[in-house]
């Protein structure tokens, strides 16, 4: 009679699944609170991931990359007098998954129309290789840079009415040389582009790689911007520069965008607080709803009990009971939640908001993310939040004595 | 013998004042009889079917029940030894509400983990002996109060135990439903030769067991086969 037993598995899936549809009321209205709220969490979730991805793009598009390298001193005092030269074949230090690079200089200056004057940062960059910042994506009335070589400009498109000028007009540029001398020179306006943050049209003013080395009278660059197709691969990209081009700072972007990189970890954080909020709440009405059912039960678990079923059987049979429950619960609500996904998966138009969502750094339209693990976190936590939660009322259950439960 | 009590005594003192329900009771079982105890109200019958059952621990003495002896138990032996040795049938409330006839009998295979085609057979072959064989499918909810005695009372020997134990198991039954009962048991006692042993207040039980032991106040005073 000591002979060990194996749990009855089937029996505890059975009699949890009758004892289910006995009270479908009040499973069904627990069940819907569950889905609702896990609903409600995954497209949160989906939605914050989203503006998370937003503002990290929006980040790295800003002419960061994922990934820079910088002379030492530059981001207190740029300049050309802070340019670097890179030996041929420095990117073979660069592990897989690179989107792209662009080499640029930029450098602070004044531009001059007829009537006004402003302070910008002037860039000059290889056209071809911006396809990695947002100048690649930026919509541009009249020409695009031709090359590294064109020596016009193109400028935003507020600054452009801010000095009330036109492509096709000329621009006076005012910089500082590699010598430390003063610059001062006329350019072309190319055309004119168009940002989705307005703040960028104000401050940069591009032209061509080798046509500002010229101006400037160097072979220098001052900054090397790197693209990634993921951010995970930030850290060994990091690594692999950090050895290989000596003297640099190699850089990640929430270094370079603390405010952004902050942001982005806030958000993270209310994604996990948001979470345990509701599955908290979801804890307590499960617990609630368990407790009622284990009292009702208490004679017929007596019984059970009296009969010949261990304690730690009976335990289970209410383990897994508001296991399924759960378990069904979280799965309506992320079909729920992916049914709803897929209306919004394109995009949602928030232009309406677009002034203050601006100041948070994000695009006026923005497409929620699905991330996996997320949905994991939400299946394994709810289903360890219902196991550890059953196991208080089914304790209940056992902690009284068949004969005692029997005499109810 | 199925049983031998030695001794036996149970004080409940959670109350101020204690309350002896068994008082050195002295009791043998042989395996093949039919005992009934009878006695007044609070005179000990269900505590001692309680103790012999192992649902509660004497509090002096000894108990031994085919062999094993039960005050030395843990808590899950005591569990394996009402599930594999004894078979239960309560005054009501004896079935599971969200299972069906046979699945109820089948239940205690379940938990002795006998495999499912001899569990069916034996199931079955339990509810026919008890004239059931028609209800397996019914819910307790949905049988009469004797049909779900006899449905308890084939849970109770499927396992074929070497001791069946009923505390008042035709309280809620009209007369004509607990002769069917008794009739029952006494065909089980008789022709599979069960160990049988119940306590109860009806004169009309008296009528069909081999031995019937009288306490009072919490001794035995009668022992007449
Ligand atoms: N859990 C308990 N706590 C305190 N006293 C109890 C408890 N169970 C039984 N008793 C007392 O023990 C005595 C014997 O009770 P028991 O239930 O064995 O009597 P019985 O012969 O079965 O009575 P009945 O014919 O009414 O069922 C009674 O005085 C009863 O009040
Ligand atoms: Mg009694």
């Amino acid at each position: 009679m000591n002979r060990a037993r194996r749990m009855p598995v089937k029996l505890l899936m059975q009699l949890s699944w009758r004892n289910i549809w006995r009270h479908r009321r009040r499973n069904a209205i627990l069940l819907s609170a569950i889905a609702i709220a896990v609903t409600g969490v995954t497209l949160l979730n989906m939605m914050m991931r989203g503006m998370q991805q937003d503002m990290m793009n929006t980040a790295i598009e800003n002419l960061t990359g994922h990934v820079k390298i910088l002379a030492p001193g530059y981001r207190d005092d740029p300049g050309i007098e802070r340019g670097f030269e890179v030996v041929e074949g420095w990117q073979t230090a660069l592990p897989g998954g690179v989107q792209g690079w662009a080499k640029r200089i930029r450098v602070p200056a004044v531009v001059m129309s007829e009537r006004e004057t402003r302070g910008i940062q002037l860039l000059g960059v290889d056209p071809v290789r911006e396809s990695i910042s947002f100048l690649g994506d930026a919509t541009v009335d009249g020409e695009r840079l031709a090359g590294p070589g064109d020596s016009r400009l193109l400028v935003g498109g507020l600054l452009t009415e801010a000095l009330d000028t036109a492509p096709g007009r000329r621009l006076v540029l005012v910089t500082q040389g590699a010598d430390g001398r003063t610059r001062e020179a006329g350019f072309r306006i190319a055309g004119v582009y168009r940002a989705e943050i307005a703040g960028l049209e104000k401050a940069f003013v591009f032209t061509g790689l080798e046509a500002l080395q010229q101006l400037l009278g160097t072979d220098k660059i001052t900054e090397i911007s790197i693209r990634l197709d993921h951010e995970d691969l930030e850290a060994p990209t990091i690594a692999g520069l950090t050895g290989s081009v000596e003297n640099l700072d190699v850089l990640s972007w929430r270094e370079l965008e603390p405010q952004a990189a902050s942001m982005v970890e806030i958000s993270d954080m209310a994604i996990y607080i948001l979470f345990v909020i509701v599955m908290g709440a979801l804890v307590f009405g499960l617990v609630n709803t368990l407790v009622t059912a284990v009292m009702e039960r208490l004679r017929e678990l007596g019984m059970l009990r009296a009969i010949g079923m261990r304690p730690r059987v009976v335990v289970a049979q209410v383990v897994v009971e508001s296991s399924i429950i759960m378990a069904i619960g979280v799965a309506t609500g992320l079909m729920l939640a992916a049914a709803m996904f897929a209306f919004v998966a394109d995009g949602i138009d928030l232009t309406a908001f677009d002034d203050s969502l601006a100041s948070f750094g994000m695009r006026p339209t923005f497409v929620p993310v699905f991330d996996i693990r997320d949905v994991v976190l939400v299946v394994v936590l709810s289903l360890a939040l219902s196991v550890l939660a059953s196991f208080y009322p089914a304790r209940r259950a056992v902690k009284i004595k068949p004969l005692d439960a029997l005499r109810r | 013998m199925v049983v031998e009590c030695r001794d036996v005594s149970r004080t409940y003192d959670d109350d101020a004042v204690p309350v002896h329900a068994l008082r050195g009771v002295d009791f043998q079982l042989a395996a093949g009889e039919w005992v009934s105890l009878a006695g007044p109200s609070g005179s000990g019958k269900s505590t001692l079917l309680h103790v012999i059952g192992g649902l509660d621990q004497p509090t002096t003495g000894s108990v031994v029940v085919d062999g094993v002896e039960v005050t030395a138990l843990s808590a899950a032996q005591l569990s394996d030894l009402r599930l594999d040795k004894i078979g239960f049938v309560f005054q009501s409330y004896n079935l599971i509400p969200v299972l069906s006839a046979l699945e109820n009998v089948e239940f205690i295979l379940q938990l002795q983990g006998v495999d499912r085609a001899e569990r069916r057979s034996r199931s079955r072959e339990a509810l026919h002996s008890l004239g059931l064989s028609d209800l397996e499918n019914r819910r307790p909810g949905e049988m009469s109060g004797g049909q779900q005695q006899r449905v308890a009372i084939a849970r109770a020997i499927v396992t074929e135990p070497v001791l069946l134990l009923a505390d008042e198991p035709s309280a809620n039954l009209d007369t004509s439903t607990t002769r069917e009962l008794l009739e029952v048991l006494q065909s089980l006692n008789r022709e599979r030769g069960v160990t049988i042993l119940t306590a109860t207040h009806d004169p009309m039980v008296m009528g069909y067991t081999t031995r019937q032991v009288n306490l009072r106040d919490g001794n035995v005073v009668g022992d007449n086969a």
